[in-house]
C-alpha cells in the first residue's frame, strides 16, 4: 500500500510518516505542495492520499480538485488546521473522503485510514 | 537556534542584540542619549523564503512577513533536530530490547528472578518507546504555531494597509501594492469558537449524499 503525503511542513510529514509506520504502512511518498503531489501521483502506484489544506504553490483544495479530475476512486484524507464547518463541507464537496483536524492523535489517524481502506 | 541566528533575527527586526549586564547597559545609554533619535537599522538581506511566500518590498511591511518566515523556518529545522534525537532514542531502545531478548535465552539467565528482572527492563523499554512516540506526536505544535503566526501577520498586514489608506500616505496602485503571501492569505487555524466537530460534519455530509 503506497501512500502519498502532501504537506508543506516537513515536521508534519515526518509525524504522519511515523504514525503510518507504527500502524503498518511504511511505503510512503511525499510532496510539499499540491503541484508536487500531482507529480508524484503521475508516477503511479499511489493507493491513498493524505493531504494538508494550507500550502504554497497549490493548496490542498485545488490539489483535491485536480486529483478528482483524473481519478475518482483513490481515497483522500485531508489533515488540516482548518476546522470550520464550511471548510470541512467544501473539502468533502471537492472530493475528500474523510477529514482530520490537527493536532491529531495516532489513534484518530489510524481509525480514519482503516475506515477509508475498508 | 544558535545565538548568531537569534542576532540575525533581532537585526532583521531593526533592534540590536541586547548588551549583557549593567555595564553594557550604561555603555549603551551613554552611546545613545535618551533624547537622540533612534538610528536607522542597517538594511539586512531578507532570509530565503519558501516557494510562494511573500514577495513584499522592504518598507512595505514585508519585513514582518520575512521575519515570520525566518522564525518558522528555524523552528521547523530545530523541531526536526529534536525529532532526529527522538528517533535515535527509539533506535537505542529497540537495540536494548533485542539484546535483552538474546540475554533471556542464555542458559545462565533462566532463574526466575533473573527472567523477572529482564521482563521489567523490557517493559520499561516499551514505556520509553511509547513516550518517544508521544513526544514526536506533540511536535505538531510547530506546524500549528506557524499557521497561527501567519494568520497574525495577515491581520497585521490588513491593519497596515488600512492605516496607510487612512492617512493617505504611501498609497500605491493595486499593481504596486505588494501582495500578502499566498500561504498567509490562505492559511488559517480556525478560531476556537468557529471550530466544528469534523466527524459530525463528515457524517452529516455523507448522510445528505445518500439521501440525494
Amino acid at each position: 500500500m503506497k501512500i502519498l503525503i502532501v504537506d508543506d511542513s516537513s515536521t508534519m510529514r515526518r509525524i504522519i510518516i511515523n504514525t503510518l509506520s507504527r500502524i503498518g504502512y511504511s511505503d510512503v511518498v511525499e510532496g510539499e505542495h499540491g503541484k508536487a503531489g500531482l507529480e508524484k501521483l503521475a508516477q503511479g502506484g499511489i493507493e491513498m492520499i493524505i493531504t494538508d489544506w494550507n500550502m504554497p504553490e497549490m493548496d490542498g483544495l485545488e490539489f483535491v480538485n485536480a486529483v478528482r479530475g483524473q481519478n475518482s476512486s483513490i481515497p483522500i484524507l485531508m489533515v488540516t488546521t482548518n476546522a470550520a464547518k464550511e471548510d470541512i463541507v467544501a473539502a468533502l464537496q471537492a472530493g475528500v473522503n474523510n477529514y482530520v483536524v490537527k493536532p491529531f492523535t495516532p489513534e484518530t489517524l489510524k481509525e480514519k485510514i482503516e475506515s477509508l481502506l475498508g | 537556534m544558535d545565538q548568531s541566528e537569534i542576532d540575525a533575527l533581532m537585526k532583521a527586526a531593526g533592534s540590536k542584540a541586547a548588551p549583557k549586564g549593567k555595564k553594557a547597559k550604561a555603555e549603551a545609554e551613554e552611546a545613545v542619549p535618551a533624547s537622540a533619535p533612534a538610528p536607522e537599522p542597517a538594511p539586512v538581506p531578507a532570509p530565503a523564503l519558501k516557494p510562494g511566500a511573500a514577495t513584499v518590498a522592504p518598507g512595505e511591511g514585508g519585513h514582518v512577513i520575512t521575519e515570520i518566515d525566518a522564525v518558522t523556518a528555524v523552528t521547523e529545522r530545530e523541531t526536526n533536530k529534536v525529532m532526529d534525537q527522538l528517533d535515535v532514542i527509539g533506535q537505542l531502545v529497540g537495540r536494548q530490547r533485542d539484546l535483552i531478548t538474546e540475554v533471556m535465552k542464555h542458559p545462565g539467565a533462566q532463574e526466575a528472578n533473573v527472567q523477572e528482572a529482564l521482563h521489567k527492563v523490557m517493559s520499561s523499554g516499551k514505556e520509553i518507546q511509547d513516550k518517544v512516540f508521544e513526544a514526536m506526536d506533540l511536535m505538531q505544535f510547530q506546524d500549528i504555531t506557524r499557521q497561527k503566526l501567519e494568520r497574525i501577520v495577515h491581520h497585521l498586514r490588513q491593519i497596515h494597509d488600512y492605516i496607510v489608506e487612512l492617512l493617505g500616505t504611501g498609497l500605491k496602485s493595486d499593481a504596486e501594492r505588494a501582495s500578502v503571501s499566498r500561504t498567509i492569505h490562505t492559511t488559517g487555524t480556525t478560531p476556537d469558537e468557529r471550530k466544528a466537530h469534523a466527524d459530525s460534519v463528515v457524517e452529516e455530509f455523507l448522510r445528505g449524499q445518500q439521501k440525494g
